[in-house]
């Protein structure tokens, strides 16, 4: 946590009455500038005061006990801070300087909830995120109860929210809808988790503004915030590991003026070379990665704009093992119990692997109006090139088996209307436009298909403070969505799924064995949210939510139309798909009371028409057999629980005797911080489980900060998985050839989940002026285990023990 | 100051959108070069140069529904050898595309596994790779008495070599895998 201060004084009065005093001043953390009228708030008193003019403040009439104060302030970062009181005490304050806009001091009392909204979400903070420098933006999200982590190797990591995945969560970077073929159950999203200042994840499908089909939920990236005044201010991390040989830098600075001109940069760099399980060396699972944000803007109360440019690259290497011939394969593979090549460590990238780009260009203005609220106007550009390389023969060896450029380009005007006490209302409108075109030259028939595709829609919501106790809030959106591909369908194929009769009217021409057809489907695509939330008291707050998302057939869904290497599958879209429909009721109580902070969420999500991969049988092939699946609709149901604790289990003001400028010390703190989340998917059509649900998941953590001496941190942590003993027996069975030319019939095994484990995690971190160095140890019994939600679960166990350091700097 | 990024925003997005990244051209069609739709055995009787067997197994859709069609021509007879010689071919496209060239240009990655359970039948590697490890492009083929059963053929990319000869120790990924009948009449 930040450098807070505390400066015990000599005065010590009787204990037993409430006569104590605690005071001090607030200042800037950056330039150490007073800070006027900063809110205190004095949880158990339920009490406020303020800071004066220069920055100092005083709170009387204290007892002996601990006391919660959440400061905030309109150019600050809301800051929670503990304090126990046994004499009168003076205690200096630093507040981040960060939030921006004069335009709404938002009270963010802690992480566990967003208290403007009814929506179940949770905020993840800078600090986590800085933990997961070097990892992907998937696993710091998985730190979130309720989201985990869809796994394909080590390195792609797509979030799973309340076990729905890909186009079923959007994701918004910086106000932006990433658009980058998130359809892909081996896409990534193309986001360095450096650019991100904090992230907001939304489990349900409330964040209207950003689309109305977020079945599963919304992830909200946020970069840093813009200060108004003249300040230069940044950070470097560095960071390096041992399980892969490497590391990453990431610098990011921020230059802000007054006059409300500002510039923002982060860019990233990422070696590693292999990953190493315990007993091996996960051949061939290197990476490589740069990004790069810059933002220019003007800001200032009634209006301003900005222009924005993102820039992802990254080389990703796919475990060589897990690329198989045929169905044969795929068996031998399950059946060795390790990876059929094992290589030597290196940092080169072979195929099968991914190469991914992502361009992000935005253009933002907005306006106030007086007695009305803000206009917003946004236009964005994203780029989006996708290669991906197989082992091939040949003169093809070296050449991408999927090219695909998706272009998007959105343009939103938004309205928000906070002149009414109490009121909050948003209005917006949006279009977007979509063209992807795979390129011809890899010379492997397209998995997905050219297509154009048009989005308009419109959305309005309202949010109501009744009064103290009760919050209201709804929204409803409606969007048009149209989609214009022209594919090349292989004959045998067109008419073999009934196609030529059911849609004549696609067909353009046979050339060949195949037959270009120009599908074109539209959708009409509904979705509402309501909710309230009631606050009782200031410790707890109950809130209920009901959210409905639309969401139409995606690419993938409607057109895939291939061999599966990684799975030796063959995986068929289908055109007649309907839009998929979903309600989601979800509770939150939460109390803050003490020591104490605790989130238990329950949630029902009814998925009607829900598109999954369904095994529909055999097809023989020159390469052998091949299992065929099918995306096919089916009523879904998800229902789960996350729970979510944070306990300060001792709290203890150290009496240390140094002052120390600016930056004393503090409070010993004893913090566990759990988190358990349970989800029951059921395919309710063929009345079996849903695929790939997550396995029920313990988190915990415990941290003992200012223990030994201050500013030291020690933690160790556990996650426990459990196995998943839900899972749909997809299970089949083909015709093995053994040395001899027999041929025997074997069963592949590829839906039993891996066994229950448990990890341990231990760290240490110090800080000292205004850096933090920290050294950790992942999985500290380099446990061998494998994860149900990593589609190379059948090829390799996941990574062993790994030693990370990382240094922070912020300026 | 307003006016000045409204305008500048206007004519960015006004230029991103007239001249957008990608093409607008109606998709080629694409024929994939490396699919194997066809392996063709064929036999030769080094007593008889008449007596020619060939074993075909053809899928023109590749990895579409359709089952491999699988053809034999001529007849195999009792105590003979025959020289084997194997030839995969891409017939999807016209003309055709040998791909047994491909694999005599990059012998080390490849290797020819043959099995059969018909009684009496051995089947020999002939050739080598650059390496001096077998290849199985070049086989002979000696059947001994009356015999029916069943060929497999099977091509394997990136093999370990060297390997025992058995299928199980070469590992690699199958690019061809057809299982063929033979009659010894």
């Amino acid at each position: 946590m930040m450098v807070a201060a505390v400066i015990c004084s000599m005065a010590t009065t009787q204990a037993q009455e409430c006569t104590l005093e605690l005071k001090g001043s607030v200042n800037d953390f950056h330039d150490g500038e007073p800070l006027a009228f900063a809110q205190f708030y004095i949880q158990e008193l339920q009490k406020t005061i303020s800071s004066d003019e220069n920055g100092r403040y005083s709170i009387k009439g204290l007892c002996p006990r601990t006391y919660t104060i959440i400061i905030s302030h309109y150019d600050c970062e809301t800051k929670t801070i503990q304090v126990a009181m046994d004499k009168d005490t003076t205690q200096n304050i630093l507040l981040e300087h960060h939030i921006n806009t004069l335009e709404q001091v938002q009270v963010i009392a802690d992480v566990h909830d967003d208290h403007n909204g009814t929506q179940a979400s949770t905020r993840i903070d800078e600090q986590t995120i800085n933990e997961y420098s070097g990892a992907t933006l998937g696993d710091a999200l998985a730190t979130v109860q309720g989201v985990s982590a869809l796994k394909t190797g080590n390195s792609v990591v797509k979030p799973v929210i309340h076990g729905v995945y890909g186009s079923r969560v959007t994701i918004v970077n910086d106000g932006l809808r990433q658009q980058d073929q998130e359809w892909g159950i081996e896409h990534s999203p193309n986001i360095d988790v450096n650019s991100a200042s904090n992230i907001q994840v939304i489990k349900g499908a409330t964040a209207l503004r950003y689309g109305g089909d977020a079945v599963g939920g919304t992830i909200i990236i946020e970069p840093e915030r813009v200060i108004s005044k003249d300040t230069l201010k940044g950070k470097v991390i560095a960071q390096l590991q041992s399980n892969g040989r490497g590391g990453s830098i990431s610098s990011s600075v921020g230059n802000y003026r007054k006059s409300g001109w500002y510039q923002q940069a982060t860019v990233t760099y990422k070696q590693l070379g292999d990953f190493e399980a315990p007993d091996y060396i996960l051949s061939n699972t290197g990476n490589q990665t740069y990004a790069a944000n810059i933002a220019a803007g003007y800001h200032r109360f009634t209006y301003g704009g900005s222009v924005k440019y993102s820039f992802y690259d990254s080389e990703l290497g796919i475990l060589r093992a897990s690329h198989v011939g045929n169905a044969a394969d795929l068996i031998r593979s399950i059946n060795t119990g390790q990876p059929t090549i094992i290589r030597d460590f290196t940092y080169q990238i072979d195929p099968p692997k991914q190469k991914v780009q992502h361009h992000g260009l935005q253009l933002n203005g907005y306006k106030r109006f007086e007695n009305l609220g803000k206009l917003q106007v946004d236009y964005s550009f994203q780029l989006n090139n996708r290669l991906e390389y197989d082992i091939r023969r040949g003169q093809d060896a070296g050449r991408a088996a999927l090219d695909l450029d998706l272009q998007t380009q959105t343009l939103a005007a938004y309205l928000i209307i906070d002149a009414l006490p109490g009121t909050e209302i948003e209005l917006g409108v949006d279009g977007l436009n979509q063209k992807n075109r795979p390129n011809p030259d890899t010379g492997i028939r397209r998995l997905i298909p050219d297509y154009d595709s048009n989005k308009i829609g419109g959305f309005a919501s309202i949010n109501h403070r009744v009064n103290d106790n009760w919050l209201l809030d709804a929204g409803l959106r409606y969007d048009y969505y149209r989609i214009d591909a022209t594919k090349f369908y292989l004959q045998s194929r067109w008419q073999g799924l009934g196609y030529d009769q059911q849609y004549p009217q696609f067909e353009i021409g046979d050339q060949g064995n195949q037959i270009l057809t120009n599908p074109v489907f539209a959708y009409n695509l509904l979705a509402f949210t309501a909710g309230a939330k009631y606050f009782a008291g200031d410790h707890y707050d109950f809130s209920i939510n009901l959210s409905s998302a639309n969401r139409a057939p995606n690419p993938s869904e409607l057109f895939s139309d291939g061999l599966h290497h990684a799975l030796a599958t063959i995986e068929l879209g289908q055109l007649d798909l309907n839009k998929e429909q979903s309600y989601k009721l979800n509770l939150v109580a939460h109390a803050v009371k003490g020591a104490i902070d605790v989130e238990v969420n329950p949630y029902i999500n009814r998925v009607n028409n829900y598109i999954q991969l369904i095994p529909t049988g055999l097809e023989t092939t020159t390469r052998g057999a091949f299992p065929v699946y099918q995306y096919q609709q089916i009523d879904a149901v998800l229902a789960g629980i996350d729970l979510g604790l944070k306990w300060d289990l001792f709290t203890a003001n150290t009496g240390a005797s140094q002052q120390v400028p600016s930056t004393s010390q503090v409070v010993e703190k004893l913090t566990l911080d759990s988190r358990f989340s349970y989800i029951y998917g059921q395919n309710r059509t063929d009345d079996e489980p849903l695929i790939d649900m997550p396995p029920p998941q313990f988190s915990n953590g415990l941290v003992w900060s200012n223990g030994i001496f201050p500013n030291l941190n020690l933690r160790i942590a556990n996650q426990t998985l459990l196995k998943q003993n839900r899972f749909p027996d997809n299970d089949y069975e083909v015709d093995v050839p053994d040395d001899q030319g027999n041929f025997t019939t074997q069963r592949v095994f590829i839906s039993e989940s891996p066994a229950a484990y448990s990890l341990w995690n231990v760290g240490v971190s110090y800080a000292f002026a205004k850096a933090k160095i920290s050294f950790k140890i992942n999985n500290l019994f380099d446990t061998n285990y494998r994860n149900y939600l990593n589609k190379q679960r059948f090829y390799a166990d996941e990574v062993g023990r790994d030693f990370q350091l990382q240094v922070i700097y912020n300026f | 100051m307003k006016n000045r990024i409204a305008k500048l925003m206007f004519s960015m997005c006004l230029l991103l959108s007239l001249t957008g990244c990608v093409s607008d051209d109606v998709p080629v069609l694409i024929n994939e070069d490396e699919l194997i739709t066809t392996v063709e055995y064929r036999l030769t009787n080094r007593a008889d140069d008449a007596n020619v067997v060939v074993l075909k197994s053809v899928d023109p859709d590749g990895d579409g529904p359709e089952m491999p069609t699988i053809t034999t021509t001529g007849k195999l007879r009792v105590n003979a050898t025959y020289a084997g010689s194997v030839q995969f071919l891409n017939e999807s496209t016209v003309p055709a595309v040998d791909i047994t060239a491909e694999v005599q240009e990059e012998t080390i990655d490849h290797e020819v596994f043959y099995a059969t359970t018909t009684m009496g039948v051995q089947i020999n590697k002939l050739d080598v790779d650059d390496n001096g490890n077998p290849l199985g492009l070049l086989t002979t083929f000696e059947t001994a008495g009356q015999a029916a059963g069943e060929l497999l053929i099977i091509l394997r990319h990136l093999p370990v070599k060297p390997n025992d000869g058995t299928l199980s120790s070469a590992g690699g990924e199958t690019d061809v895998q057809v299982s063929l009948p033979i009659v010894v009449e």
